[in-house]
Order: structure tokens, then sequence, then C-alpha cells
């Protein structure tokens, strides 16, 4: 049994010096542009994937259960979700290469902070753990979370590249006369080039080129896509930990902070899918509200654990 | 305002700005942030109904705070007024939402998808030549686009079709939102006509589902009038199992359930995620702990005989809580000046020793011969409760250690035969103490089960609603409304179909689906040009 549990840790171990790697490699591509870089960074990236993968497999053998019942096992799943998300998602459905450096970065801080304050040996759960709602539970709870957490890096991303392309308009406009497309404006020229204006943010703006990140709007796509598909599967999980909560404590829902964290994180996605649809509230001002509910997702997953008492407590 | 105006018609104008307000986005939003702000709160600070006594330690050490915070209902966020407010706003911002929107949807399935009047002004245009006559040909189209899962309209003349498909986004949306209500009724349903509590049974006890035998622990929801169930639960066993590291396995309460007419009468085992349902009530396992019985007699007449449910205090940092030891109070009312015994039970005896000789707390998981430390205090009981003891009218005036099956002297704390005296508080104790007028047996310790017990008619409907917001919220999130037109012309000897679409949502997507589309209208007929 130890045995497992020594090669769960090395696999933890190589998993996060490997995403440190992806990482370093996936800045220096997105800063110099060399494809060697990126293809070394996919290459550890996917060897810190597997390294990751063995730690969760290894560690469920050396307890005897599936292994997520805890802070530590919850952290090491989340990571491994996280970058297989980016690497099958962004790297290879969407061909976004440039982004990938983010989202290792968070995973590195996920599994660091995991070795730092959660770490236990592998061992048994409490009986109010041993519940097949519970690994419905926290599936679809760590599932969510990654994906959202995707979203919100994405966020992160989108709203500095927002800023960057609105400042390098102003500055654009400023200038005389104005290079627009190669030449000087034609004053009569019918005013079309307007078309498209309802869209969130504009796809064409001059500066999309330059920097070391796709253009806003391809970032604020992704974003999107991310947290609408983490926000149903964090419904169904706040739902399943509704029925295992009405199985065990005898009431689907109390207020406990984990319970009322996880309703705040689903109130400000809700608000952020709504946001997106309503004038006034599109781009940089539903990005903000992105950026509460990470910082939300993060209270809900870590700081109800380390410093809010209640009966999720038992995870850590 | 013009001065024309009646008080009528501004109130009607007031109620119509207000209307107006509640059904925008921008209101929903806002209060949607708001309620989450308001949760956060409530997370952040101790509250009432969670953690009573971290409530009473706030208020104790920020005085003026603390009390701005109790004011203004922070310590019971959400059974305060100001946040029923905030829930009341949105589902009425959300209802104002909700009926133009399913009228609307309702008028849009009855309707059927409208004739287009410039076909290539759309985003999406093409022409594609077939060979077949415009009639054959827009029949051709029309079962293509059908088969697609478009509704389909023609046009009078059957020279153009309009067709959209993707209702169910809408559809899902709707259902999504209005499912919040269905949890609501079932939310209020439940918590208002039920109620939940805990009951405390010792082995061998019998309890009985009334307002009374809650000792305090119940609550009741504000439309509760039905009154209780009535059915009794006889606690045979509760038996607890452990891992060799000490992480407890399983808890289980076998009892004897007897309904309040007492027609029908099962055995259980009730255990931590299996809970038992019956005569109209759910029981939950809630937790455990000692009870100790105490027999006190006064010149040899039994003045109390019965189990004492003690409870722990919270095991400092790195200490097991399994470690600590069981504190429960006798109170003797009756007698003159009245006598109270504070009992520490240390269900390992063991454990007791080791802890006086190095200070060391080990976990104590069975009983192994139990011991209990006592001391008895005389004077005036000022506090009725049986589970903490108020001691500043009287004082201490002995005590002691008791074994299982031993008896001493509450007035001197010395043993009363028995076989193994255990060490005094180290006073001397007289041979043989002539005709003790007060003394305490401790025969056997026993274990108490906490039974949560509560009714709640909301669950199925609140079930109801959660699996109704997972359904709506799929094909809101997920499909898109995407339309369709086509014209056909006559072409010398074929005809010409002029095909045009746009997409609400998922615009990219769309740009391959038409193409698909447009493509699949042409290898109709033989395609040419």
């Amino acid at each position: 049994m130890t045995d497992w549990a020594a090669i769960s840790n090395a696999a933890f171990t190589v998993a996060l010096f490997c995403y440190l790697a992806a990482m370093v490699l996936s800045f220096a591509f997105a800063a110099f542009r060399r494809a060697p870089m990126h293809a070394a960074g996919v290459v550890v990236g996917t060897v810190g994937l597997a390294a990751n993968g063995t730690a969760i497999v290894t560690r469920g053998l050396a307890a005897g259960r599936t292994p997520w019942g805890n802070m530590f096992e919850y952290s090491t799943v989340l990571a491994f979700l996280i970058v297989g998300a980016t690497l099958v998602l962004v790297e290879w459905r969407w061909r976004q290469p440039l982004v990938s450096g983010f989202v290792y970065a968070f995973a590195v801080l996920t599994m660091a902070m995991a070795s730092l304050y959660f770490y236990v040996d592998p061992g048994d759960l409490l009986p109010a753990l041993n519940s097949y709602w519970r690994q419905i539970h926290v599936t679809s709870m760590i599932t969510a979370s990654s994906l959202l957490g995707i979203g919100c890096v994405m966020t992160i991303l989108f709203l500095f590249k927002d800023r960057a392309e609105r400042r390098a308009v102003s500055a654009m406009e400023r200038q005389d006369p104005p290079p627009i497309m190669g030449g000087a404006i034609d004053a009569d020229a019918p005013p079309d080039f307007a078309a498209g204006a309802d869209e969130p943010v504009p796809e064409t703006r001059q500066s999309t080129k330059r920097g070391i990140l796709p253009s806003a709007s391809a970032l604020d796509r992704l974003a999107y896509r991310f947290i609408s598909f983490g926000f149903p599967i964090w419904t169904f999980g706040v739902i399943c930990g509704a029925i295992w909560a009405q199985k065990t404590w005898g009431r689907y829902w109390g207020w406990d902070p984990k319970e009322t964290w996880s309703f705040i994180t689903w109130v400000i996605f809700a608000g952020y899918l709504h946001a997106r649809a309503t004038s006034g509230w599109k781009g940089r001002r539903a990005g903000v509200v992105a950026l509460v509910g990470f910082v939300s997702l993060f209270v809900t997953y870590y700081a109800v654990n380390l410093w809010i008492a209640g009966l999720h407590s038992y995870a850590t | 305002m013009p001065p024309s105006s009646s008080p009528a018609s501004t109130l009607r104008r007031s109620v119509g700005i207000v209307w107006r307000t509640l059904r925008s986005m921008r209101t929903a939003l806002v209060l949607l942030l708001a309620i989450a702000l308001a949760s956060a709160a409530g997370s952040l600070l101790p509250q009432i109904p969670n953690s009573p006594e971290r409530v009473v330690q706030y208020l104790r050490d920020h005085e003026i705070w603390g009390e701005l915070l109790l004011r203004a209902q922070l310590f019971d966020v959400f059974g305060s007024w100001w946040f029923s407010l905030l829930m009341f706003l949105l589902f009425v911002s959300l209802v104002a939402c909700l009926l133009p929107r399913s009228r609307a949807m309702i008028r849009a399935i009855r309707q059927a998808p409208v004739q287009a009047r410039e076909i290539d002004a759309f985003p999406q245009y093409r022409e594609v030549r077939v060979g077949a006559e415009p009639v054959d040909a827009l029949s051709q189209a029309r079962r293509v686009v059908r088969r697609r899962g478009f509704r389909v309209a023609s046009d009078p003349g059957n020279r153009a079709l309009a067709a959209e498909k993707g209702i169910l986004r809408e559809a899902g949306s709707l259902v999504f939102h209005w499912a919040f209500i269905v949890l609501l009724v079932g939310v209020i349903l439940g918590k208002g006509t039920g109620y939940a509590g805990r009951a405390v049974i010792v082995e061998g006890q019998t309890w009985t589902d009334a307002e009374a035998n809650y000792d305090g622990q119940l609550r009741t929801g504000r439309f509760f009038t039905s009154g209780h169930s009535g059915i009794q639960i006889h606690l045979d066993t509760f038996s607890d199992r452990y891992a060799d590291t000490g992480v407890p396995m399983d808890f289980v309460s076998s009892v004897e359930l007897t309904s309040a007419d007492g027609s029908d009468i099962d055995t259980a085992e009730v255990r931590v995620n299996h809970p038992v349902s019956f005569g109209g009530v759910r029981i939950f396992q809630f937790g455990f702990g000692w009870a100790a019985v105490i027999e006190v007699e006064r010149n040899e007449q039994a003045i109390r005989s019965a189990p004492v449910v003690m409870t722990q205090d919270t095991a400092p940092e790195g200490v097991s809580q399994l470690a600590m030891p069981w504190i429960g109070f006798v109170k003797l009312t009756t007698l003159r000046p009245q006598v109270a015994v504070k009992l520490e039970l240390w269900p390992d005896g063991g454990a007791f020793f080791q802890a006086l000789q190095t200070g060391e707390l080990v976990p104590m998981i069975r009983a192994v011969d139990p011991v209990i430390r006592y001391r008895v205090y005389t004077g005036k009981l000022v506090d009725p409760s049986q589970a903490t003891l108020d001691t500043h009218l009287m004082k201490r005036t002995a005590s002691g250690v008791i074994g299982r099956g031993q008896t001493v002297d509450l007035q001197t704390g010395c043993p009363i035969g028995g076989d193994a005296p255990l060490p005094t508080t180290g006073r001397a104790c007289p041979e043989g103490a002539a005709d003790p007028s007060l003394t305490m047996t401790f025969p056997e310790v026993r274990r108490y089960s906490v039974l949560q017990v509560s009714r709640d008619r909301g669950v199925p409907l609140v079930l109801a609603g959660a699996i109704l917001i997972l359904l709506g919220l799929l094909p809101a999130l997920y499909t898109s409304r995407r339309k369709v037109w086509v014209r056909v012309e006559p072409d010398d000897g074929g005809s010409v179909l002029k095909v045009g679409g746009f997409a609400l949502q998922r615009k990219e997507q769309f740009e391959q689906e038409f193409d698909r589309l447009v493509a699949a209208i042409g290898a109709t007929g033989e395609a040419s040009g």
C-alpha cells in the first residue's frame, strides 16, 4: 500500500515540475514565436498530464477508493482537468497556442497550494463521505471548477488585451493622418465598415496582430465557451450536493459556508451569462463580473476550508 | 410633471415605472449581485442558526460594532427581512420578465415562420441552380429543410418558404427560469409546513415525536399546524466502527419504530447516509455520545435513577475529539439545600489515569473500566438547564472519582464498599463510614444516539424544480435560433433557388451549417451553375 502512495507522490512532483517547464516554454513561445518552443511546451505539458493522471490513479490504489475525498486529492484532480481541457480544447481543437502558459501557471499554483497546505497520506474517509453521491457531486464540482477556472484565466487575459486594444485605438485616433487601411480616410465613403457593431467586441481592431495574446474578441469567446460549459456542470454539482446533504444531514440546504459560497459563485456566473445579453454590460463589465466569480470560486474552493468552519471542513 | 395630471394617472405612471424597472435585466443583475454580497456576509459572520455560541463570543468581543450588526440582522442573514425582500424582489422581477416572454413564446409557436421580402439582404445568402421545375424544386428544398428539423411555412403562391429552428433555446430558458418558481414553492411549502428537530435517545429508552421531547432542539415552519407525527422511536443499540487509524467508519442506530396509533411496528437501522422514512417523517443519524446511569439515594430511598446524557467540550488544537472527557450534570432540586453534581466521564479508565500521570490525552473508542470524576456543589440552583451548571450561588462541598459499579458518599466524597476504591482528592476517608445519608452509584454506561427527525413535504417539488433547472439550462445555453428562407425563380428549363439565412446565436457554427444546407438543396436536382 505504501508503495502506491510513494509512486503517487513521486508522480505528483513530476507533474508539478512538468507543468512549470511547460509554463515557461509556453510563455517563451508567446514572447519569441519559435515553433519548437510551442511543440516542446505541448510535449512537456502532455508528459505532466500523464504523470498527473498516474498520481491520481496510484493514490486511488493506495487508499482503496476513488481518489477525490479531501482537498489534496481534489486539487490534484483539478490540475489534471485544467491542463487536460486546455490541451484538448484550446490547443488541439481550437488551435489557440498563446494562452496555455497562463493555464499551466494556474495548475502549478493549485498543485503547489495543495502540497503546501492540504497534504495528507492516503487513507479512509469519514462515514458521511461514504456515498455514491459524493462521487457524483465531487466529480462534477471539480470538473466545473476546472472549466470555470480556465474561463476566468481567459477573462483576465481578455480584460488586459481589451484595455491594450482600446489604448491602441485611441492612440491611433490621435495621430494625423490616421494610418487606417493603409492610407488616409476617404471622408465620402459610406460608413459601412461600422457593420458588426452589435458584436460584444469588434473583431478587427488594428492592434490584434501585435502583443503576445490573441485578439480580445477571441479571448472573450474562449472565456464564454468555458464558462457556459462549466456553469451547467456547476449547477448539476450543487444539486447533487443538495441531494447528498438531504441524505446525510437531513436537509438539502442549510447555508453551511461551503454551500453558501457555491451558491454565491453560481449567482455570480449566472450574472455573467445575463450580463453578456444586457446592453451596457457586454464586454468589459461582463468580464469584471466573471472576475468576481473567479474570486468567489477561489473562496469556495480554498478559503472556506482554510478559514471558515463548517460541515465541509472535514475535507481539509 | 404636467400640472393637469390627476393623482390616478400619476399612480398608474409610477406603477408602470416600477414594473418596467423590475422587468429590466439590469435590475435582475443588480439583485443577483446584491444577493451574492449578502450571502457572502452571511458566511463570513457567525450565524445564529448555525453557531449561536460564536455569535455570543463575537458580541462579547465587539460591543458597539456587534450591536450594530445584530440590529441589521447580519447574524441571521438568511432569515432576515431584508434578505427575504431581496429574494422577493428577484422573484417579482423574474415573473415580470417571464410573463411577456412566455406569451411571446406561445405566440411564436402558434405562428408560422414569417416570409422574408428581400432574401439577399441576410448575412448568409447563396443561389443554386437546379434542373427541376420551380414547384418541384421548392418542394424538394422544403423536404431538405424540414428533414433538418426546421419548421417550414410556404407562401400561398408556392414560390417561397420560410423556416426556423431552435425554438428550444427560448423554451429551455423559460423552463429554466420558471423552475425557480417551482423550487421556491417547494421550499416555502416544505419549510413552512414542516419541522426538524433532534431527538436524544439513550439505549433502551423510547422517545415519542412530540414538541416537548425535543428539549428545545426543534425548528418548526411558519405555517406549521398539523402537529407532530407522534411516532415512537425505541433505541435498541447504537454502535460505531472505527478504522485502525481512528477514523470513524460507520455509525448505526438500531431502532424499533411504532406509529402513533400503535398499528404499525417496524425495526430499522438508521445509519449515516441511510435515513429511514416512517410515519411521514424521515429519521437521520446525526450524532452520538455517552450517557452514564446515575442512581442517587437519600436515606436508602432512591431519589433519582436515570442515564445522564453527556456532551464534550471541543477538543483543543491537535487533540482528537475522541480523547475529550464527557461532561454531564445531576441536579437534585428537591433537596434543601439543593445539590448538583458535575460529572466528567472517561469511557476508558486507562486513558484517565494516563492523562493524570502524563497529561497526555488519548482517544477513547470503547468503554473499558469507565470512571467518572465528579464535583458536588451545594447551595441554590439558578439554572434549570440539564446541559449547563451555574454555581455562583453554590459552593463545592466534595469531589472524587467513581468507577463502574461503585458507590460514593456525596457529602464526603468517600467510597462506600466496592472492591477497588479509586483515588479521591487526597482527603482521608474513614474506614467504613457510618450511615451516609446521600449516596451516588454508577452502575453502568450506555450510548445515546442523536437522531434528526424532520418532515419536509416540499422535497419532491424542490427536486422537480432542480431537475427542470438542469433540463432547461442545457438547450438554453447550447442550442441556437436560426432562420432560413428560400425563394424559387424559373430559369430557362430549370429553376434558381435563392437561399438566405441568419442565426441569432453561434454565428460561426451557422456558417458551416448553412453551407451544408445549401449543398443539400443543390444536390436534390441535377445542379448546374
